[in-house]
């Protein structure tokens, strides 16, 4: 009988070979086409983690790229043909028709042997990732543009636990077709019917707690900080914690962010009630219990809040948390005494009990050797419940992050002045632009914070007009852009404003909002450059909103107006002091 | 095709020594699984549409039902044979033992040539064939499903006669029954899907990139047709194919070397596999003798239509490229032209794994049929992937560790699987 001999499959990975966890391989190939950015830039820093960074933190953090498997890209164009998916997907069909076109459409044949010898020896929750082609094909990060669907997978009958994880497939899948997707496309130059999708398949890092399955720590650390506090420079970087799934950091903008060169400051905070109030008091998880409403075009058809409380019961906050005393109003590490908690992950970062943080940097610095280039990764942790350690960390994900490094200066003086139409000291991004010729803003003397769902539509509209002309345009609103809450901002995702250059958020007077400093978007703003102003209504420097009333407008609604300039504005910003500034003719 | 000199049964039967004899099986057990343990021959008076009455012979032969009811197709077709029904019986039983499907095997038939019957006369004879058997027929005692020349609508009307005469719905009394009338989705493709399911399995083990290969495949019915488009979806080239010219009365194959155009092909494919030859020609295809499926200089041979097609006369004939042969059709090797293959190290992935996904989805179809239930396409098929990869790696394991062929590998799990059920029933 002939030899088996291997041929090599991309990036020199391995084909699945049916065996999820007790294979010996842990990360694997079902298919011969493309990895997508995602999985490309997992399969990149494999050989680095297991040669370079687990050794030098063995055995007190095991550092691993969960087990997973990428379904590569030639199932997808399988899938999309077989089912003549593309008029629907190329339609302007609500993202909830097209998703259930996608459910009702047949995984191709080949996949499904695979797919069902996974599930039938795996009971534990997976994460269904998208990985993106052009994510790949650019070196751009398209963050949260596409799905993730957690599922428990914890079902007894694997016809159940199949049917899930096939649903979560195809829904991912339709994700490459979804509204926030196409309007993204507009600000890349591509379309979706350029677009490509691998899907992982991914062991989510964590433990069971009763009826819930969360990381203790979720984290994002990126190379570059916008906003250095204190002593630390833009290039230490920035490091960005959290109780429970990531979603709570990166869809929610709430974690302990702290820099790596002074892991034991604390973020500034004008008293322990403010602390207490901004720091993280739910957090995210996947339902292991009884299964919610079914419904398979749902991302968050598996997720669920909880309050600290539950963490607490379930001894999670052992190695995270710290307690506030009343009595002589201190904070103190550990939650040994009664009180209130907060998520500093104090134990670890001031009492280092586990390494974390030196192992961040060397793996930054290993992510940017290999990747050339600035990064953001993604990772998890679960900790040894009685010792904490040894502590699981997951490395999630690496994307390059764009930051450009022109001189810019800004003065004091140039923010002042009678051309000056927005001013600030809290800017993000670092350059000049001048080639936006469109204003974009929220009245505001119709701003409610009752109607921010439908001026996050009229917008949505407006970016999609100016995107197909490719107007860039400078956007100004009020509240945290991108809130999950509708009272705290205006609920658009990055794709409803992907023309933006220039974004503003501001306040009112009567209105006390928090601003998200550009967090809900971060990847978005680096990657695409865009400059993200913060311009409170209480600081010295604002909007000459009379100016912006005494232009014509090309299209005004109840709550917005769209404005044609003569000539172009002038945009300023000063990456190093973060002062930005905006000029009208 | 010498159907006069060759014997399918003798062949089975002999088959089975070789590996009884490894096995060391005892004298009563070989008695039991050598033969048939049920056989009826009986006749099918039908009125036919010129209003003269016809007598048609019909045929079921259970082999061995210790592992589960029977399960084998119903043939139509002008040659058929006692002795080749025996056989088929046989491979369904040691087939379904393989794949580890609690069933046991038989075929039936009714000699007659579907070609010159019209439906209606087609449809008195499914139900004669029915009223003449129904006793020893059901889900719990034997179950007919399609096989040559019978299809999805001849499945509905046996079951519709089984129905009438039992006076109740058994959708289990069937398989291969249309979708929406309790039959499953994913049969159509089940046999050609799962031979290639094995052919993936064989090239992973050869070391060979699906899109680096070629096919040629004789018959273009359903196993042919479905085995070559999950074939191309993988990669593979298919440059020739063969079928069956009903009004020539012979075979001829139809080549293209840049690779055929499936759709295209079946555009112009009549229902029982038979190719336009016209239209071929004019769509570009070179029209070459029946034969010539097996002498191209391909990668793959897929025998998937009749038994005994490959023999002593033309194994020689197949091409030095040749590193595998997937036997879609039952029996389609002789055992002499089995050993000129084996001299050659040709991986052959033996009838009764590689054409096995046919009844392990009509498993599926009688398992939803009892429940009055359905899956989803995706669902049957990645059971069915699941069940064909299965098996491949256990004969292939055992052929390595035992030094046998694939075949011998095959026959040597399924026997012992059926001896033992034997024996577990204190029959032996």
């Amino acid at each position: 009988m002939p030899k088996n001999t291997k041929k090599s499959f991309p990036g020199n990975l391995i084909p699945f070979d049916r065996q999820f966890f007790t294979g010996k391989e842990k990360f694997t190939l079902i298919g011969r086409g493309s990895l997508g950015g995602k999985a490309h830039g997992l399969a990149r820093m494999r050989e680095i983690l297991e040669a370079e960074i687990s050794p030098l933190f063995s055995p007190d953090i095991q550092v691993v790229i969960p087990t997973l498997t990428v379904i590569t890209s030639d199932f997808f164009d399988l899938f999309m043909e077989q089912n003549d998916l593309y008029e629907v997907s190329l339609s302007n069909q609500r993202d909830e028709a097209i998703a259930q076109a996608f459910q009702r459409a047949e995984l191709p044949a080949q996949l499904v042997g695979d797919l069902r010898a996974l599930i039938a020896q795996v009971h534990t929750p997976l994460a269904i990732r998208s990985s993106s082609l052009l994510e790949d094909a650019m070196f751009e990060p398209f963050a949260s543009v596409y799905a993730t669907k957690m599922i428990p997978n914890n079902q007894l009958d694997p016809n159940i636990r199949f049917r899930k994880l096939v649903e979560a497939i195809k829904y991912v899948y339709a994700s490459t077709f979804f509204r926030d997707a196409k309007n993204y496309m507009l600000a890349t130059k591509h379309t979706s019917a350029d677009e490509k999708m691998a899907v992982i398949i991914q062991e989510v890092v964590g433990s069971r707690f009763g009826n819930r399955f969360y990381p203790q720590i979720s984290g994002v650390a990126r190379s570059y900080n916008f906003y250095p506090l204190g002593h630390a420079k833009p290039g230490d970087g920035v490091v960005i914690l959290a109780l429970g799934l990531g979603k709570m950091i990166v869809d929610d903008g709430i974690g302990w962010s702290y820099s790596p060169a002074y892991p034991q400051a604390n973020p500034p905070y004008v008293s322990i009630s403010e602390l207490l109030e901004q720091s993280q008091t739910e957090f995210w998880a996947i339902n292991m219990g009884p299964p919610p409403e079914y419904n398979p075009i749902k991302e968050m058809e598996y997720m669920l809040k909880f309050s600290l409380e539950d963490a607490e019961r379930d001894g999670a906050l052992r190695f995270i948390a710290s307690t506030y005393r009343l009595r002589d109003d201190k904070i103190v590490y550990g939650i040994a005494e009664g009180g209130a908690r907060i998520i500093d992950f104090a134990p670890i970062l001031k009492l280092e009990l586990i390494s974390l943080n030196t192992m961040l940097r060397a793996l930054l610095k290993s992510c940017e050797e290999a990747l050339e280039r600035m990064v953001e990764i993604e990772f998890a942790l679960s900790l040894d419940e009685k010792k904490g350690v040894p502590a699981r960390f997951g490395f999630l994900q690496v994307r390059p992050m764009v930051v450009s490094e022109a001189n810019v200066d800004v003065s004091l003086a140039e923010l002042m002045g009678a051309r000056v139409l927005v001013a600030t000291e809290s800017a993000m991004g670092n350059g000049v632009l001048d080639n936006i010729w469109d204003i974009v803003y929220v009245k505001p003397e119709k701003f409610s914070p009752n109607k921010t769902e439908t001026i996050a539509a009229q917008l949505e509209e407006l970016n999609r007009k100016l995107g197909a002309s490719h107007e860039p345009y400078l956007l100004i609103g009020f509240g945290r852009w991108g809130s999950s809450d509708p009272l705290g901002g205006i609920p658009v995702n990055f794709g409803q404003i992907s023309g933006a250059r220039v974004i503003v958020e501001s306040t009112l007077p009567e209105m006390n909002f928090m601003l998200s400093q550009g967090s809900h978007f971060f990847h978005n703003i680096t990657s695409f450059r865009v400059f993200y102003f913060s311009v409170p209504h209480w600081e010295k420097y604002t909007i000459d909103w009379s100016w912006l009333k005494k232009q014509q407008a090309v299209t005004e609604t109840e709550f917005i107006r769209h404005v044609k300039l003569p000539a172009p504005l002038k945009v300023k910003v000063d990456g190093t002091t973060s002062r930005g500034v905006i000029y009208h003719d | 095709m010498s159907h006069k000199s060759f014997s399918s049964f003798e062949m089975a039967q002999s088959q089975f020594d070789r590996v009884a004899a490894w096995l060391e099986l005892d004298g009563t057990t070989k008695d039991l699984l050598r033969w048939p343990m049920r056989e009826y021959q009986f006749l099918i008076p039908v009125r036919m549409d010129d209003g003269r009455t016809k007598i048609f012979r019909g045929l079921r032969v259970l082999h061995n039902d210790a592992r589960g009811p029977g399960k084998g197709g119903v043939r139509f077709h002008p040659q058929e044979t006692i002795d080749t029904v025996r056989a088929l019986a046989m491979w369904m039983t040691w087939k379904c033992a393989l794949i580890d499907i609690p069933l046991g095997g038989s075929t039936g038939g009714v000699i007659c040539e579907p070609h010159n019957l019209t439906l209606r006369e087609q449809e008195q004879i499914c139900r004669g064939w029915v009223r003449q058997l129904h006793r020893d027929l059901g889900p719990q005692i034997d179950v007919p499903a399609p096989e040559v020349m019978t299809g999805a609508q001849h499945m509905l009307w046996m079951l519709d006669e089984y129905e009438a005469l039992t006076g109740k719905r058994v959708p289990g009394f069937i398989t291969g029954k249309p979708v929406g009338m309790g039959g499953s989705v994913g049969r159509l493709e089940a046999t050609g899907f799962g031979l290639v399911f094995t052919l993936r399995e064989a090239l992973k083990e050869l070391g060979i990139l699906p899109e680096e290969t070629k096919a040629s495949v004789q018959g273009f019915g359903n196993v042919g047709q479905y085995a070559v488009r999950l074939y191309q979806q993988m990669g593979g080239k298919v440059i020739c194919v063969s079928c069956w010219d009903q009004k020539d009365a012979t075979s001829y194959s139809f080549k293209k070397e840049s690779g055929i155009d499936l759709d295209g092909l079946l555009n112009i494919t009549d229902r029982f596999g038979g190719i336009d030859k016209k239209r071929a020609l004019d769509s570009g295809y070179e029209v070459l003798p029946g034969s010539a499926w097996l002498e191209q200089s391909v990668d793959i041979l897929i025998p998937a239509a009749l038994e005994n097609q490959i023999t002593e006369d033309n194994v020689r004939l197949i091409h030095p490229r040749v590193k595998i042969i997937a036997e879609g059709a039952n029996g389609p090797t002789t055992s002499e032209a089995d050993q000129v293959i084996k001299e050659r190290d040709i991986f052959l992935i033996p009838d009764i794994l590689a054409n096995a996904g046919g009844v392990t989805c009509s498993y599926f179809e009688q398992v939803q049929s009892n429940m009055n239930y359905y899956w989803e396409k995706d669902e049957v098929l990645g059971k069915l992937d699941v069940k064909m990869t299965a098996a491949f790696d256990s004969v292939l394991e055992l052929a390595k560790k035992k030094s046998l062929s694939m075949r011998d590998a095959a026959f040597f799990i399924a026997i012992v699987r059926v001896a033992q059920a034997s024996r577990d029933r204190g029959w032996v």
